[in-house]
């Protein structure tokens, strides 16, 4: 099967990958697995406490070069979004903006999974 | 749980396999959704002979082999060659213990639904770092370490397929369980987890320990 160029593009050069600190308050980490495949991601989020905006993001993914490109351009695309808006994205964008077969369609899913679970861990961490 | 055995169509010996008939060779019809216990002329559990299986195997391989069907009539080669394919899927199937496990609980959940995203407590947090700690063994030179950690793998796999047996042992008793089945889905999840490690683990170099 081949990559689309933007998949390679993100394969061969993920951005943000690494480790945010855990335990930072302002910090919200999303972990998640494929059922389909048995690939896992950890997808983390940076929140300004005072404009709640994201301001950094970093994912470290165990799994396909799809979900490698998914997770690296989620991390791009969450970066100066409110949580709010971030919480909107969904797989069937980053489908399109990589142009995933249908395969490859629950690659995307685990992305949009793990910005949920990194802002519903975030959230659970702040309420007030 | 109760194993009924079919009969030859043609001459209506006892059929060992659901495919073929050794006494009279004559192809079974095939019924639209084919048991590949059945196939392979095993009782419907977990548990199997193994080496009832490979027997089986390899005696309808050899019936079934395309040299025998090259002049025959073009119904009949066709029958072989269906035949051959749905041999190879049970085959398959059954010898692997996983796969053998996710068939059996299809046939037994049925148009139960199932969760097919539950794993245990703490479950992908673990997965997740064994990756990582994976990625480092990998990058470095201890072979030691790496055949430790899939010596690991091998035994959270094997503690599975025990809990397999004692599982489904519980279900052919009593087979509406449906806290069982979700149990039985929650493992399999996990050995496909497990299973990603492991390919990971290149073979060569750990199997002479
Ligand atoms: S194949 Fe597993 S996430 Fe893509």
């Amino acid at each position: 099967m081949a990559y689309s160029e933007k998949v390679i593009d993100h394969y061969s050069d993920p951005r943000n990958v690494g480790s945010l600190d855990k335990s930072d308050e302002n910090v919200g980490t999303g972990l998640v697995g494929a059922p389909e495949c048995g690939d896992v991601m950890k997808l983390q989020i940076q929140v300004d406490p005072v404009s709640k905006e994201i301001i950094d993001a970093k994912f470290k993914t165990f799994g396909c070069g799809s979900a490698i490109a998914s997770s690296s351009l989620a991390t791009e695309w969450v970066k100066g979004k409110s949580i709010d808006e971030a919480m909107s994205i969904q797989n069937t964008e980053i489908v399109e903006e990589l142009s995933l077969p249908p395969v490859k369609i629950h690659c995307s899913v685990l992305a949009e999974d793990a910005i949920k679970a990194a802002i519903s861990d975030y959230k659970s961490r702040n309420e007030d | 749980m109760a194993f009924e055995q079919p009969a030859c169509q043609t001459c209506e010996s006892t059929l060992i396999s659901r495919l073929f008939c050794f006494s009279c060779n004559a192809f079974q019809p095939l019924p639209r959704e084919i048991d590949l216990f059945e196939v392979m002329g095993l009782p419907i559990a977990f548990e199997i002979d193994s080496e009832e299986l490979e027997e089986l195997y390899q005696r309808l391989s050899l019936e079934l082999h395309p040299d025998f069907f090259e002049t025959a009539p073009e119904a009949e080669k066709r029958l072989s060659e269906t035949a051959l394919v749905i041999l190879n899927r049970a085959y398959n199937t059954l010898r692997d213990s996983t796969l053998r496990a996710g068939y059996l609980l299809f046939l037994l959940a049925k148009d139960k639904k199932l969760d097919e995203r539950t794993l245990p407590v703490g479950f992908l947090q673990q997965m997740f770092n064994m990756q990582e700690a994976l990625d480092e063994l990998l990058n470095s030179d201890d072979t030691a370490a790496l055949i430790r950690m899939s010596k690991d793998l091998q035994d959270r796999h094997k503690k599975i397929e025990t809990s397999f047996v004692s599982l489904f042992k519980i279900i052919e008793d009593s087979p509406e369980d449906l806290e069982k089945l979700q149990q039985l889905q929650t493992y399999l999840n996990a050995d496909r987890y497990l299973r990603r490690l492991v390919d990971r683990i290149p073979e060569n170099g750990l199997l002479q320990n």
